[in-house]
């Protein structure tokens, strides 16, 4: 690939690479640049270069219940993060190291669950949740997401290759009990598994839309997500102002990816077996 | 380990959550396929009406035509630019393949309900920039009616799907093609093969195992396009399932029918339905999958 004649084909290569890459990020780039705009000012040619109204869109925003909202999405996709996590840690734990009865079987069934489009279940949640009377709160948001196929199975198969037997041999004859070994001495020679599905659920909790939809009818529980569809209600006439909600939503996302999309690029390949 | 109940106690949790708040609404599902209930009003068993109502449904069938015509389109699309991307950032960019990889892989994990919206905002007949792009630089007199016309309005729907996902699909050729020895491509090189040869020859068959498993996993995503695709007309003048319904997907019209309407027993079938064609998809490919690994 270094002889003269391929000189040329690689400057063309190079150039298409970069064209794809200003593809990609050009809807970022008008977003951004949208939101620093007077609203009227969107309507008369193209905005390639910031404004100066970002503060006004700001003002414009903080009279909706936009904040309220991000609070809203932090609480619901922190805790069913959280939740998800430990859950498949400690059930992962127990598939990968301890000998049960039932356990080929019940890992089996938690594999075959990974087949079932988690829509089919939708109508019977709905009514379930109204029976327990707990629709329109965060509950159904939160809980039920804990328990991941997915995030057990991943948790099991790093755990079985990467925490030594007699790593945990050890903690059991220095008396730890179940508990202790699996924070003192499991938890540390596992966190970059925790860092990326930490990361993993965030981002997909982060961006759910279909189950609050149909779970919120209260709009101050309402999402980041699902506010975006009312605040396109609301400011239909304020395109600026929606730009800017939109710029907002995406920021917790792109800051977590800018951290550590080194695991979450790792994740997401294993993940895509998330159905 | 020395305790005899510790392994329940550790995965009691995630089956008390999974049979509680999971499977029990997805059997319930089943069961309210087999009646009429709505909101208010009755709940009697209708036996196989819901499902004798699918198969006539033509709403149903045009929301599995688009749904399929969508996917048909734009997974060739992200496969062919996924593959491109990585083959031409592991040749020919090596100082800024780490970069180029990032800001390509961008748009997968933004939000898709963000992007629905903006691409409805970037589309718009009067205001939209992609209109004042191509009339700026004279390609159009006339503004195009993006979201207006049926024809135009599926390739929006694309256009986004693809834009979002070609990037994953490069991220995983990526991975692929770091699997591959390098000696293979040097003795190729010395016995004189272009880098086409190259690539048709050792590439490409040697990414096959992983090319089909992301064919399968975007076409069962793909049955369950939703966000994007419901975002890009929401809030608008237009209809939420595009003119002449030319981009209600399957899960559109299930929620449509199930949340909008609460015909909660027509619903229910519709979900199984969707079951029955994402299951059957992932039996097919599986097949094709097998009979890859045998020849």
């Amino acid at each position: 690939m270094d002889s003269k004649g391929f000189r040329l084909n690689r400057a063309i290569i190079y150039i298409f690479l970069l064209a794809m890459s200003v593809v990609s990020i050009f809807p970022f780039y008008i977003m951004v640049i949208m939101s620093t705009h007077l609203n009227e000012e969107l309507f008369t040619g193209i905005k390639l270069l910031p404004g100066n109204y970002l503060l006004q869109n700001f003002h414009t925003i903080l009279s909706t219940n936009f904040l309220l909202y991000y609070k809203n999405s932090i609480i619901v996709t922190l805790s069913s993060t959280i939740g998800i996590v430990v859950i498949s840690t400690i059930t992962g734990f127990a598939f990968a190291k301890m000998r049960f009865k039932g356990r080929s079987v019940l890992f089996y069934f938690i594999l075959g669950t990974i087949m079932v489009p988690s829509q089919v279940g939708l109508v019977g949640f709905i009514i379930e949740m109204k029976w327990f009377g707990i629709n329109n709160t965060f509950i159904p948001l939160i809980v039920p997401a804990m328990a991941s196929a997915f995030g057990v199975f991943w948790m099991k198969q790093y755990i079985s290759s990467s925490v030594p037997d007699e790593l945990l041999e050890a903690a059991n004859m220095d008396g730890c009990g179940v508990m202790r070994t699996l924070i003192s001495v499991v938890v540390p020679v596992i966190k970059p598994a925790l860092i990326t599905l930490f990361l993993l659920f965030f981002l997909w909790m982060w961006n759910d839309y279909l189950t609050p939809l149909v779970i919120l009818n209260d709009q101050k529980l309402y999402t980041i997500p699902l506010s975006i569809s009312i605040i396109g209600q609301l400011h239909r006439t304020d395109y600026a102002a929606r730009i800017l909600c939109l710029t907002l939503a995406t920021i917790p996302i792109l800051t977590l990816f800018a951290s550590g999309s080194k695991y979450l690029i790792k994740g997401m390949i294993s993940g895509s077996i998330k159905g | 380990m020395k305790h005899k109940y510790a392994p329940y106690l550790l995965i009691a949790p995630f089956f008390i959550i999974y049979s509680v708040f999971q499977l029990f609404p997805i059997l319930f599902s089943f069961v309210v396929s087999f009646t009429n209930w709505t909101v208010v009003g009755s709940r009697d068993f209708v036996g196989l009406a819901n499902y004798s109502r699918l198969i006539s449904d033509h709403l149903f069938f045009k929301s599995v035509g688009n749904t399929l015509l969508v996917m048909v389109i734009a997974i060739p699309l992200e496969v062919i630019m996924g593959l491109f991307m990585a083959v031409f950032l592991k040749d020919f960019a090596n100082r800024s393949r780490s970069t180029l990889q990032l800001i390509n892989f961008l748009p997968y994990i933004t939000t898709p309900v963000a992007m629905g919206m903006l691409f409805q905002l970037m589309f718009d007949y009067n205001n939209g920039t992609v209109n004042q792009i191509l009339s700026a630089i004279g390609i159009i007199d006339q503004p195009i009616y993006w979201l207006g016309n049926t024809l135009t309005a599926r390739t929006v729907v694309v256009l986004l799907i693809f834009w979002r996902t070609y990037g994953y699909m490069m991220v995983m050729f990526l991975t692929g093609l770091s699997t591959i020895p390098n000696e293979l491509y040097e003795a190729a090189k010395v016995d004189g093969a272009s880098w086409f040869t190259s690539f048709t020859k050792i590439t490409v068959p040697l990414l096959r195992p992983i090319m089909t498993f992301v064919v399968t996993m975007s076409i069962i995503g793909g049955w369950k396009l939703f966000d994007e695709a419901r975002l890009l007309f929401s809030g608008g003048s237009l209809p939420s399932e595009g003119p002449n319904n030319s981009i209600l997907t399957i899960v559109m019209n299930y929620y449509n029918t199930s949340f909008s309407r609460f015909e909660f027993g027509y619903g229910s079938a519709m979900g199984y339905g969707l079951f029955a064609i994402i299951f059957a998809f992932s039996l097919i490919s599986m097949k094709i999958m097998n009979r890859g690994e045998e020849s």
